[in-house]
């Protein structure tokens, strides 16, 4: 989700938030999920030796008489880079360390358990405080400080590469939606010229667009409309299902269209008017997103949404309910989710290089299975997703996509500005 | 948490203390009525017998993980609850594998003291939490999770074919068998137990979260009763009314000859064989059995579980004893085909529960057991079960729809991983 006025948009969800957030809070005083700053599990205080131009510290996550402890060499290095080694000796309850700077991850290794042998992560740091974050250690937080000034030329710094991708990420979603707006003309052209075959064409032609951006643009209300009102909600007014029509506002936009050329067959005076307010909609919309900027996180969380959009829609045949086009919806939201990945990739391999490669391959692995439907013959570039192909299908493609959201879902807070 | 917190919201339950009441109002009746109910309200009467220590349900306890001589969850008293579930590896790589070793081993030694696996609510909104937090604050109600390794496991994908165990293969084709493949196999088995099903649950739930991308769920059961007693446990019923386990193995010297393996390659040794059934019950026919041929189809009475020879659940079955020119206990008899003096000695350990599927499609109830054993050599399962295909009378009331083999390795000691051995 981008930053912008949207803030309207999510009153609903808002409502509901305090709650969690009391419940959760008592939870909280037994220990969960808190930190306690405090060097108590340190073993050294000392500067971090260097070796060959590297600073080197050891951590060792122990099961000890208070709980599961994060023991650290040295609680100091000097400016540079710096190699962090983690042993899990016998700590059943640490399974992640990280180096943190304020909000910011530094590096970090996951998948950490008693028996697996020493990782390393090594990142360049400059003066400054930092801490050494052992989530489920008895002591969950240990400060560490750089001191000096990292020597010039030692590498660029994450946070920067990902300032730079959601430069990079900003124009890919601009031309997106400009793409949008004349494949949205093209589709009205269409419907006017009472062309059903044409009409379908367009329409499978313009439905990607929408989809590689949705989690971007899909907080939009028009101005001085209630978020609660689907008449007001320009995601709603574009992109409704049968499955979720509000009867008080009625049918409006692509899904409109789509049911009046499949299952009608024919184009009406209806068909144009969903049309021509189709390409309205579009077109404030359009305008409404100039106005969007994007921290790292929004393209984690964007990304992540588009994926849920292809397992709560797409694998169930919902989304092309007539027209049966959920593949070409399935690979557009896949593309946009990994065009926002690629655009953090540079500076989320500094943060965590293990975890990068993993979603870049499971990234791999959904495209690569898309292939396999590709049909140069179908507008839009895909065989119909029918109930058979469902049936057949359906059960691994879900599966593909959960085994990319399990570690999606963890780049967000790693990327995190704020 | 504290265990006066435990205490104060979950006392510990005893079945017995809420029942008696009505078993003494049951008896008394029973009494006044025919003479045959006579024996049932005998052996259902005993209010003022001494508490049953297996019939008291303490959730504060816990099991240790580590440094053990076995997995938990074989020889453990057996809890009252299960969900067990079956894995397919997707990954071709040993290191995935060993990864997930490591991290459920983790998880499961967390997970077996009540605590969770990593934060429920972690600092940052934008974090994922790691435990996924419905068994927080919850005890550990005796959870065990006993970790499985499929014959996949050693076949060419991970290079580790020569560790195979000597005994680990696909079972054969068994007389009888109506297996379903949506029901069977699987390259690992996740058995979580439990005196509370929603940290069995838990645990399952999130080490199938940790196993995404590596390995996808196969099949599961969800197991709502005990089905099998253990060491001082009353004996329990199935599903068809009847006493099941009087004739379990209980005693150390039978695990150590029947149960444990210790004959194999080291890395083997105080592991053992874990055999899963899911078999089908037709309910609606059973129930329509009279009690009569109900017994003679298990060879013993319903009500005390005595063999038909016998008096008391727990008299030595008299397999020869004859009345006319039949047996007491017909041959054909489930008992009769499953005794170990009928089968060269051989014992198994079963450790199953009752299930319920809910309706079938013809609204039907769906229901059974999910048998369990546990072995030294799969061949003494086959061995019984090829018997009990062939001719048992209870085959005309159940079906094996479900079939898997797992190698269950011993408990790691501290600072270890289950199968750590495979990978070094």
């Amino acid at each position: 989700m981008p930053s912008s006025d949207r803030r309207a948009r999510l009153i609903g969800a808002a409502v509901l938030v305090p709650t969690v957030v009391a419940l959760l809070a008592a939870c909280s005083s037994t220990g969960a999920g808190t930190a306690a700053p405090s060097s108590g599990s340190t073993t050294g205080s000392t500067t971090a030796p260097v070796s060959k131009g590297v600073s080197k510290v050891s951590i060792e996550l122990v099961s000890g008489a208070s709980g599961d402890e994060c023991r650290v060499s040295h609680t100091s290095a000097k400016a540079g880079p710096t190699t962090f080694t983690v042993a899990n000796t016998s700590a059943t309850g640490i399974t992640e360390v990280e180096l943190v700077q304020g909000q910011r991850i530094v590096g970090e290794k996951e998948n950490l358990a008693p028996g697996l042998a020493p990782v390393a992560f090594t990142s360049t740091l400059t003066g400054g405080t930092y801490a050494v974050v052992c989530p489920g250690a008895s002591t969950e937080t240990i400060p560490f400080t750089v001191t000096g000034t990292a020597p010039a030329g030692s590498g660029s710094d994450a946070a920067s590469l990902l300032a730079d991708g959601t430069r990079t990420y900003g124009e890919y979603a601009a031309s997106t939606l400009a793409d949008m707006t004349t494949a949205v003309q093209k589709l009205r052209q269409a419907v006017d010229s009472g062309d059903v075959t044409a009409a379908k064409r367009q329409y499978a032609l313009a439905r990607p667009f929408y989809e590689k951006v949705e989690s971007d643009v899909e907080g939009f209300v028009l101005p001085g409309s209630s978020p609660t009102d689907n008449k007001g909600n320009l995601d709603y007014l574009i992109d409704m299902r049968a499955s979720n029509l509000d009867p008080s506002v009625g049918w409006s936009g692509f899904h409109a269209i789509e049911r009046d050329l499949w299952q009608g067959g024919r184009i009406t005076a209806t068909t144009k008017r969903y049309a021509a307010d189709l390409t309205e909609n579009v077109g404030k919309l359009v305008s409404l997103a100039k106005t969007l900027t994007y921290k790292p996180e929004d393209l984690a969380n964007g990304a992540a949404g588009l994926l849920e959009e292809v397992q709560s829609g797409k694998i169930k045949g919902e989304e092309e309910l007539y027209s049966h086009l959920d593949l070409v919806d399935f690979a557009a939201n896949v593309e946009g989710a990994e065009q926002a990945f690629a655009n953090l990739e540079p500076g989320l391999k500094k943060i965590d290089p293990v975890l990068t490669q993993q979603v870049a391959d499971r990234f791999t692995a959904v495209t690569d299975a898309l292939k396999a439907y590709q049909d140069p013959e179908q507008a839009g570039g895909y065989e119909l997703y029918t109930a058979s192909v469902r049936a057949k299908d359906a059960t691994a493609l879900s599966r593909l996509v959960a085994s990319l959201q399990e570690p999606l879902s963890r780049i967000a807070e790693k990327v995190a500005t704020a | 948490m504290t265990d006066d917190d435990v205490q104060g919201a979950r006392p510990p339950v005893s079945r017995r203390g809420l029942i008696s009441g009505i078993a003494g109002g049951f008896a008394a009746g029973a009494v006044a009525g025919a003479g045959g109910a006579a024996a049932f309200a005998a052996a259902a009467a005993p209010a003022s017998a001494p508490e049953d220590e297996s019939e008291t349900v303490d959730l504060t306890r816990s099991h240790p993980f580590y440094g053990q001589a076995h997995q938990a969850g074989i020889q453990t008293e057996q809890q009252r609850y299960t969900v067990y579930m079956t894995f397919d590896l997707t990954s071709p790589l040993a290191s995935d594998l060993q990864v997930l070793l490591a991290r459920w081993s983790g998880a499961i030694a967390q997970m077996m003291q009540g605590l969770p696996i990593g934060s429920v609510e972690p600092d940052g909104s934008g974090a994922v939490a790691l435990d996924t937090g419905e068994a927080y604050e919850l005890s550990p109600a005796s959870l065990t999770v006993t970790v499985g390794l499929g014959p996949g496991v050693f076949d060419d994908r991970f290079g580790l074919a020569a560790k195979r165990p000597k005994h680990l293969a696909d079972l054969p084709d068994l007389p009888s068998d109506q297996l379903q493949d949506e029901t069977s196999g699987g390259d690992l088995s996740l058995q979580a137990c439990a005196d509370d099903p929603q940290v069995a649950y838990h645990a399952i739930r999130d080490l199938t979260r940790m196993a995404r991308g590596v390995a996808t769920t196969r099949w599961t059961v969800l197991g709502f009763g005990r089905a099998s007693a253990g060491k001082g446990q009353k004996t329990p019923r199935n599903l068809m009314g009847f006493k099941d386990g009087t004739r379990n193995i209980k005693e150390e010297s039978d695990f150590d000859r029947f149960v444990w393996v210790g004959d194999d390659q080291a890395w083997t040794r105080g592991g053992s064989y874990q055999v899963v059934r899911k078999i089908q019950m037709n309910i609606e026919t059973w129930d329509a059995d009279p009690v009569g041929d109900q017994q003679d189809v298990f060879g013993r009475t319903k009500a005390v579980g005595a063999p038909l020879t016998g008096e008391r659940e727990f008299d030595v079955p008299d397999f020869a004893k004859r009345s006319g020119d039949a047996t007491v206990i017909p041959q054909t008899s489930h008992v009769a085909l499953a005794a170990h003096e009928n089968n060269g000695g051989v014992k198994i350990l079963r450790r199953g529960y009752n299930y319920t599927d809910g309706l079938n499609r013809v609204g039907l109830l769906d229901a059974g057991l999910l048998f369990l054993s546990y072995q030294n050599d799969p061949q003494h399962f086959i061995t019984l079960q090829t018997r009990l295909g062939s001719v048992d009378r209870l085959n005309e009331y159940i079906q094996h729809i479900g079939s898997a083999i797992f190698f269950t390795p011993r408990s790691p000691k501290r600072g270890r991983y289950i199968g750590q051995e495979l990978f070094e």
